[in-house]
């Protein structure tokens, strides 16, 4: 039998380091097991859009088609968008937790549809949603404490350390244990992961990218407690050092600074965005029309050979103060998408020097659950936006009229915009 | 040798030939583990010249260990093993490996009863873990035996066991070096006796005849140290 076997047989014939692996190993595969869970949860809310909405489009339809009036369409249709989640989304909820990756939208005013609601605010790595990114980042340093504090220390307790190191070789007998115990707390962590990767289809490259950040993250916990032990001190004493680092690098530290990253990059809240762009649009009513037509014209000069407002209440005149609405607001909500931005940079430059915060961010990223993956959605959301705005404008700005099979020109979102 | 300012052994001079048992008597503190220590090349002299099989410990210590084996003062090993294991396990840490069958031979060699084989330690007497750890020593078939306290706190029947054991051990020409406070069992298995006292060796006594010691007289000059202890 090999030494290394020798190694992993005195380790898991010790009750205490069988069950901790054990317990990591289920607590890994539980994480996995919930993240697909939701995953697969969200992937069914995104595969039931396309029946709610052909029943929701029929409706909508037999109305309209009395009238054959373009506004009416555009007021009552709703257009469904999504962001579906990659493969590896299982892993790193993020923020698909707690922004949403289903939007209904209408031709009307996007931002308050966009932000109708939307209180989030991205955090760093605070403990969120029990999943891999979860496990790996809060409770895997935790387990990797419990097997290597007493890596040496515990051999002196036992009054084995004397005889152990009169043996030949004994220099590397520390090596080969701390290498056995790295594996079997990677095999533990990772292995669940890797089931349900393979499973979910994500790409063999992201696959071996993420184990390998999970063994690092790993060794730059080992190499702490190595750093910890090497002061000669008792098992005690390494354990309570070593937890009190965990606490102040995986919460402490990444708590203070999302609190001082959010106060160096106020931004709005986005409901207040929302509201402010309903009161833009409410103030509509009570300034004359044809100021309202006058700006809208200005910036959509392809409509502008419309025919001109009669005093009845017409659509277009509907349509283009909410869209002068959203104008109103694009200096907030571009000032509103920097200060996210410049959060979540400073957030990923603390990453950098944090590896707590730097495994959870690159995992966001890989998993396209971060920041940037939602924003990029609701680029997509607004690019949509504008396509539907478009094909609405020809027929409600000229009257064209707007029949039942014109509902199946309807532009359609795609996942890629 | 000190430990910082504390100078612990101080001129000691001793060999320890093959294919003989040296015992070194002193009194707690007397600076005994320190030599074994020395042998080890857990720690270095400050002056003086320290080689074990032509080699010294504290240059080329994994040479040195590769030909000692050490008994510490007490035999820890792993409760969560079996007899089997542990040997196994320790053997295959200083190169060895043995089969089932020559572990086993040792075990019966050393006085380990068949049932405590497979059982695992954490039920061990003092004495069954010393008898687990001189049968690894045995097995490694090395040329130097360093013994820290080998018998203290062993019953007269282990003891004996024991001291069986180590008679083997010399007849393979190994030289051993025990440390221990107690004069009796010092006088048992030695072929000669170093007094250790102040950091040296203040006398030195060589079995003769069949009596091999003189107990009585020893006991007369070092009785006072030995009671002490
Ligand atoms: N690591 C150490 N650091 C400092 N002093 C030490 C150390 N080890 C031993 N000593 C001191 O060196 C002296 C000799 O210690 P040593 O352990 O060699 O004695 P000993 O003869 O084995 O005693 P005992 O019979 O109690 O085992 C003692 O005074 C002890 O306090
Ligand atoms: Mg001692």
């Amino acid at each position: 039998m090999p030494l290394w076997m020798h190694e992993a047989q005195l380790l898991l014939r010790s009750r205490w380091a069988a069950a901790a692996l054990a317990l990591l190993a289920i607590l890994s595969a539980a994480a996995v097991a919930a993240g697909m869970a939701e995953i697969a949860r969200q992937r069914g809310a995104i595969a039931a859009i396309a029946p709610a909405q052909a029943e929701d489009i029929a409706a909508v339809r037999a109305f309209v088609d009395r009238s054959k009036d373009g506004g009416q369409a555009a007021y009552y249709s709703f257009h469904p968008t999504w962001d579906a989640p990659s493969p590896l989304a299982f892993a790193a909820i993020g923020m698909r937790d707690v922004a949403p990756y289903i939007l209904r939208v209408r031709a009307l005013g996007i931002e308050a549809q966009i932000y109708d609601g939307d209180t989030f605010n991205p955090e760093l790595a605070l403990p969120g949603r029990f999943d891999f990114a979860f496990v790996l980042v809060f409770l895997a340093p935790l387990f990797t404490i419990a097997l290597f504090h007493d890596l040496r220390s515990g051999e002196c307790e036992a009054g084995r350390a004397r005889m152990l190191e009169a043996m030949p070789g004994a220099g590397r007998l520390w090596w080969r244990r701390a290498m056995v115990r790295f594996v079997a707390i990677t095999a533990a962590l990772t292995i669940p992961f890797l089931a349900g990767a393979i499973w979910s289809g994500v790409a063999i490259g992201a696959i071996i990218l993420i184990v390998v950040v999970a063994a690092l993250y790993l060794l730059f916990w080992i190499g702490l407690a190595g750093l910890v032990s090497s002061r000669g001190r008792g098992s005690t004493a390494n354990a309570a050092t070593l937890a009190a680092l965990w606490l102040v690098l995986v919460l402490i530290i990444p708590t203070l600074a999302n609190v001082v990253i959010n106060r160096t990059n106020p931004v709005d809240e986005g409901a207040q965005i929302a509201l402010a762009q309903r009161e833009n649009v409410h103030r509509a009513w009570e300034i004359p029309r044809e100021e309202t037509m006058r700006r809208f014209y200005a910036n959509h000069r392809r409509w502008s050979d419309a025919p001109p407002l009669t005093e009845a209440f017409h659509y277009k005149w509907y349509l283009a103060f909410h869209q002068n609405g959203d104008e109103s607001v694009a200096a907030r909500v571009r000032a509103y998408r920097a200060g996210l931005e410049r959060r979540a940079a400073a957030a990923n430059a603390l990453g950098w020097v944090l590896p707590s915060v730097g495994v959870q961010a690159l995992l966001t990223r890989l998993a396209g659950t971060d920041l940037t993956a939602q924003l990029a959605y609701q680029d997509r959301i607004r690019a949509f936006h504008r396509r539907l705005r478009a094909f609405y404008y020809d027929y409600v700005f000229y009257d064209r009229p707007f029949g039942a099979s014109d509902f199946d020109k309807a532009p359609r979102y795609r996942a890629t915009g | 040798m000190s430990y910082g300012s504390h100078r612990v052994l101080d001129g000691l001079s001793i060999a320890v030939p093959a294919g003989s048992i040296t015992a070194l008597l002193g009194g707690n503190g007397a600076g005994k583990s320190t030599t074994l220590s020395l042998l080890l090349g857990f720690v270095r002299p400050n002056d003086g010249r320290v080689t074990v099989c032509g080699v010294d410990p504290g240059v080329e210590p994994d040479h040195a260990r590769g030909r000692t084996a050490y008994l510490p003062e007490n035999v820890a090993l792993y409760d969560h093993l079996t007899a089997v294991e542990n040997a196994s396990y320790l053997l295959a840490l200083s190169g060895n490996r043995p089969s089932r069958a020559a572990i086993l031979d040792a075990f019966a060699a050393a006085g380990l009863q068949e049932r405590a084989w497979d059982a695992r330690l954490s039920g061990f007497s003092k004495g069954m873990r010393q008898k687990v750890a001189i049968a690894v020593a045995w097995l490694r078939e090395v040329p130097v035996l360093l013994l820290d306290e080998p018998t203290s706190g062993l019953d007269p029947q282990a003891t004996a066991d024991f001291n069986a054991l180590l008679h083997a051990i010399r007849v393979r020409n190994t030289a051993v070096l025990m440390v221990t406070h107690d004069l009796l069992s010092a006088v048992d298995v030695a072929d000669r006796i170093g007094f250790l006292e102040r950091g040296r060796i203040v006398e030195e006594v060589a079995a003769t005849g069949t009596e091999r010691f003189d107990i009585r007289a020893l006991r007369a000059r070092f009785g006072e140290r030995a009671r002490a202890a």
